[in-house]
């Protein structure tokens, strides 16, 4: 006893503790339900079985009906076409506006940070705001659209088969755009400036300049950005919540919504969970590949 | 009379790297003792290692007579002054200084009556309340040596304390630290990479390569009598003249492999027709008359002078150094000659690197 | 063009960008102060004519304010303890030692922190629900929403932890501290401005959270303000202006924060998700 005490003050047991206490704890509130969530995907589980930690086995049988469900395809579709739209716009609006700021002009860095106020915001209120700008009759989008001419009748975005899903991405792409941004910028400051310099004295003009100093230097910054930008944009779940709610008639529903949906509206747990371990094995190969690139070029 | 620190067979493993090999040090109470050798030779290990910094892997470490295998940093009574000083940057230098005291307990009143006796020591009474990011590099290595003097502990440790200074700061720090030891009665165990140093300060230098103790003793026995070639290369600046040489016959002179083949005599008993190295330190070459009897010639290959002596070296592969007076004028080109008293030539074996004779 | 005026056109056009990504913030604010006939106004009224302050007060009560926001403040208290009291430990640990198990650790705790809320929360209610978890509801959602934030923040703090010299806890054992007293009065003060401001994003996070608390928080009265504002909306659809002042009492408290901290939060946010 008296040595176990002395390890915990003066030896690395002290160390050890720390780790443990936190491991233990992500083990058991990560760790287990992500095995757990395996376990339930094979069993049917309702709201009578729920207050039990064993259910009936289902087999395959959750997972041949997501297979089969007519709503699979649309989901799946939704849910690409969801996370690449918005991934390649907050990348591509996040670079341009780093890209500007990175010149350093009196201000540029207080304006730069006042981007990160969307970020701050909850999803769900952020999904809300957005709900009311993208309103069909009132909404001061489809005001300031018809008003420059780009459209002559209102776009119901959300209630619109064809514009539901594109409502919910534009939002994301205003929530996400300032992380994006502001990852960059630090990629962007970490590139001496001796090496533009040096590249003009060379004769590159601004635009060579970009190609062939800026985007090598950043590649590094640009692949944790994309990677990250995947997986946070395969979390987001409050925007559809706040604005579609998955629909209309689940035009607008994504893997991670529909998995929730499953669960805590039609409480077919077994079902939910299946599509879980599915997207969970997708968000872990995305993480993977970024855990084992950054390592290889920063040594963590 | 038990020594202050004693280090017998003490081994340490990083895995597979062996670390520190064997090694037996005693310091008795009052002595200044300096631990020296290239990067990676186990020097800045082995202080850590008594400060219990690191855990040792085999062998005995004793503090006044103690076995401290085991024991904790805290409990071993040492102050140890770090390369960055390692100053505690949240806190004023009044703290930084009696940090220690703290711990221990001592009154508030005690630790303010201290901290000004010490900042009286170093020098540095004005500054007590500013932060340590406030001070220069030289402020900052005094507060260190004031956190280190403002108890008694056992033993003082030094890891490159002046690594970080500027020249002419770092020569004036050397007498001062090795003054407040003097005053202190104190034991000081002192790593350095810089032999000045540990000539200059030292009672006693331990010479390590690579975790073993290549030679140990004072100062001036290493610069006479080096075991090895290492460490009459590492002792001595500039560094000695290692030339490839033959044993005459009879075994009173070598015949060097530079500089023409000239003669050199030399005192150490090798036996005829050996391969030997000579080594010849450039301060015990002297230019001479070329009728000077055990002179002989060589061509200058480059002259430097430094104002106070002149490096001048001769063009032979590989170049055989000198020191000559400030005032020489020999110029690339020349032919000089030049003479080394026999007993100043040390032979080494050209395999095992261990000194002959 | 001078150089003054070249920075002079980078701040107007700087100006400019930022006042129209953060129209919609400026559009919650006006949209609550209007009437309830004139949110529906065509064109739309940019700037509110006489703002309607008592919107404010009316939800205050009507949607009952005071315990959404109560609950929000208590879950996002409780993870922030949670969190911060578990997690910085280990991020010091992990930020002064290398080797394999730290670094398996790590990588633990890397991959931990991409897990989507909306999939971990069905295995978390089933066995929450079967453990009988679930009949401490909001202690139930503190504790699934500190698994979610706890691998962000201990890869922040690690961040902050990695600035403080290893030789000053060194100094601080020789000088007489134990293992564990050099954490507290060297290591733990030092990284001070990391841990708090990671702390502070774990709160915002806890205090926005929507997805554990509706689906683990099935008692109205425990609900937080996220849940509170659906609630709302459901039979009030058209109010906007209600809405919209829900909306803004909501966030204010947040956006004045990272207003005043901005630097802070921008410099710890960036050290932390990069490494």
């Amino acid at each position: 006893m008296r040595r176990v005490l002395n390890t915990l003050r003066d030896g690395v047991g002290f160390d050890t503790l720390l780790v443990i206490v936190a491991l233990t704890y992500l083990l058991l509130f990560a760790g287990l339900p992500l095995i757990y969530n395996v376990v339930i995907s094979f069993q049917h589980v309702d709201i009578f079985s729920l207050g039990t930690l064993f259910h009936p086995s289902a087999g395959w049988e959750n997972y041949t009906a997501i297979f089969t469900d007519p709503l699979a395809r649309t989901v799946l579709v939704n849910t690409i076409v969801f996370t690449l739209a918005s991934v390649a716009l907050q990348f591509t609006l996040g670079f341009a506006v780093a890209l500007f700021f990175d010149r350093q002009f009196p201000g540029a860095a207080w304006i730069r940070g006042l981007f990160l106020a969307g970020w701050v915001m909850p999803g769900l209120v952020v999904g809300v705001l957005w709900n009311w700008l993208l309103s069909g009759d009132f909404g001061v989008i489809n005001y300031v659209l018809e008003a420059l001419g780009i459209i002559d009748d209102p776009i119901f975005w959300r209630s619109d088969v064809d514009y539901s899903l594109f409502s919910v991405i534009l939002a994301n792409i205003w929530y996400g755009m300032p992380f994006n941004m502001i990852l960059l910028s630090v990629g962007l400051a970490a590139i001496p400036d001796d090496l533009y310099e040096a590249a003009e004295l060379d004769g590159a003009n601004v635009w060579q300049r970009f190609w062939t100093i800026t985007l090598p230097m950043m590649r590094a910054t640009i692949g944790a950005v994309l990677a990250l930008g995947i997986i946070f944009t395969l979390q987001q779940f409050d925007l559809f919540a706040a604005i579609t709610s998955g629909g209309p008639a689940g035009s607008s529903t994504v893997a991670q919504y529909w998995s929730w949906q499953l669960s805590f509206r039609e409480f077919d747990f077994g079902r939910g969970a299946v599509i879980s371990v599915l997207m969970i094995v997708v968000v872990l190969a995305v993480a993977l590949i970024y855990v084992r690139s950054t390592r290889a070029e920063t040594r963590l | 009379m038990t020594p202050q620190i004693e280090l017998i067979d003490v081994n340490k493993h990083y895995g597979s790297f062996h670390a520190l090999k064997g090694i037996d040090v005693t310091i008795p109470k009052g002595q200044f003792v300096a631990l020296v050798g290239p990067s990676g030779c186990g020097k800045s290990t082995l202080l850590r290692s008594i400060a219990g910094l690191e855990s040792i892997s085999g062998g005995t470490l004793k503090i006044a007579g103690e076995v401290m295998n085991k024991v904790p940093p805290r409990k071993r009574d040492l102050a140890m002054v770090f390369q960055s000083y390692a100053l505690y940057p949240h806190l004023s230098v009044r703290d930084n200084l009696t940090y220690a005291l703290r711990l221990r307990g001592v009154s508030k009143a005690e630790r303010a009556r201290a901290a000004e006796e010490v900042a009286a020591v170093i020098g540095l009474g004005a500054l007590l309340d500013r932060r340590p990011a406030e001070l220069s590099g030289g402020q900052r290595q005094r507060v260190a040596m004031g956190r280190a003097i403002i108890r008694e502990p056992k033993a003082f440790l030094f890891d490159e304390p002046l690594s970080n200074l500027d020249a002419s700061l770092r020569v004036r720090m050397r007498k001062e630290i090795r003054a407040i030891h003097d005053r202190l009665g104190a034991t000081s165990v002192y790593v350095t990479h810089d032999q000045i140093e540990a000539m200059t300060m030292a009672d006693h230098v331990v010479v390590l390569r690579a975790g073993v103790i290549e030679q140990q003793g004072p100062p001036l026995d290493l610069y006479a009598r080096p075991v090895n070639r290492f460490v009459a290369g590492f002792i001595g600046s500039p560094a000695m003249n290692f030339v490839p040489a033959t044993v005459v016959e009879g075994g009173g002179a070598v015949r060097l492999d530079a500089a023409g083949g000239a003669e050199v005599a030399v005192a150490g008993r090798v036996e005829g027709g050996r391969r030997v190295i000579a080594g010849i330190r450039p301060e015990h070459l002297d230019i001479v008359g070329a009728d000077t009897p055990g002179a002989f010639a060589l061509t200058v290959g480059a002259v430097e002078p430094t104002g106070s002596v002149t490096y001048v070296s001769s063009d032979d592969e590989p170049e055989i150094l000198l020191v000559a007076d400030g005032a020489t004028r020999v110029r690339t080109g020349d032919r000089i000659h030049v003479a080394i008293a026999p007993e100043r030539v040390h032979l080494f074996d050209p395999e095992s690197e261990a000194a002959l004779g | 063009m001078t150089p003054v005026w070249q920075d002079r056109l980078f701040l107007a056009i700087a100006l400019a960008l930022a006042a129209i990504y953060l129209f919609p913030l400026y559009w919650m604010y006006v949209t609550s102060l209007k009437t309830g006939s004139s949110i529906f106004a065509v064109p739309p009224e940019f700037l509110p004519g006489a703002p309607q302050w008592d919107v404010y007060t009316g939800i205050w009560a009507e949607a009952n304010m005071p315990r959404y926001l109560w609950n929000s403040l208590v879950i996002a208290t409780g993870v922030t303890l949670v969190t911060a009291g578990i997690g910085a430990g280990a991020a010091y640990v992990l930020a002064r030692y290398r080797s394999l198990w730290i670094d398996a650790v790590l990588f633990t705790v890397l991959m931990l922190q991409v897990l989507p809320p909306s999939l971990m929360v069905t295995p978390i209610f089933v066995g929450f629900s079967s453990v009988g978890l679930l009949d401490y509801p909001r202690l139930a959602a503190i504790l699934a929403i500190s698994a979610k934030t706890m691998p962000f923040f201990i890869i922040l703090c690690r961040a902050a932890f990695l600035t403080v010299p290893r030789e000053l806890e060194e100094a601080a054992l020789v000088d007489g501290n134990s293992r564990a007293g050099a954490f507290f009065m060297i290591a733990l003060p030092l990284a001070r401005n990391g841990i708090l401001v990671g702390a502070l994003l774990i709160f915002m996070q806890g205090f926005g959270e929507y997805v554990y608390s509706a689906s683990l928080i099935a008692d109205n009265r425990l609900q937080p303000a996220s849940i509170g504002m659906t609630n709302f909306m459901e039979p009030n659809v058209v109010n906007w202006n209600s809405i919209m002042a829900f909306a803004a009492t909501y966030v204010t408290p947040i956006l004045a924060v990272f207003v005043i901290l901005q630097r802070q939060i921008v410099s710890g946010l960036t050290s932390g998700a990069l490494k």
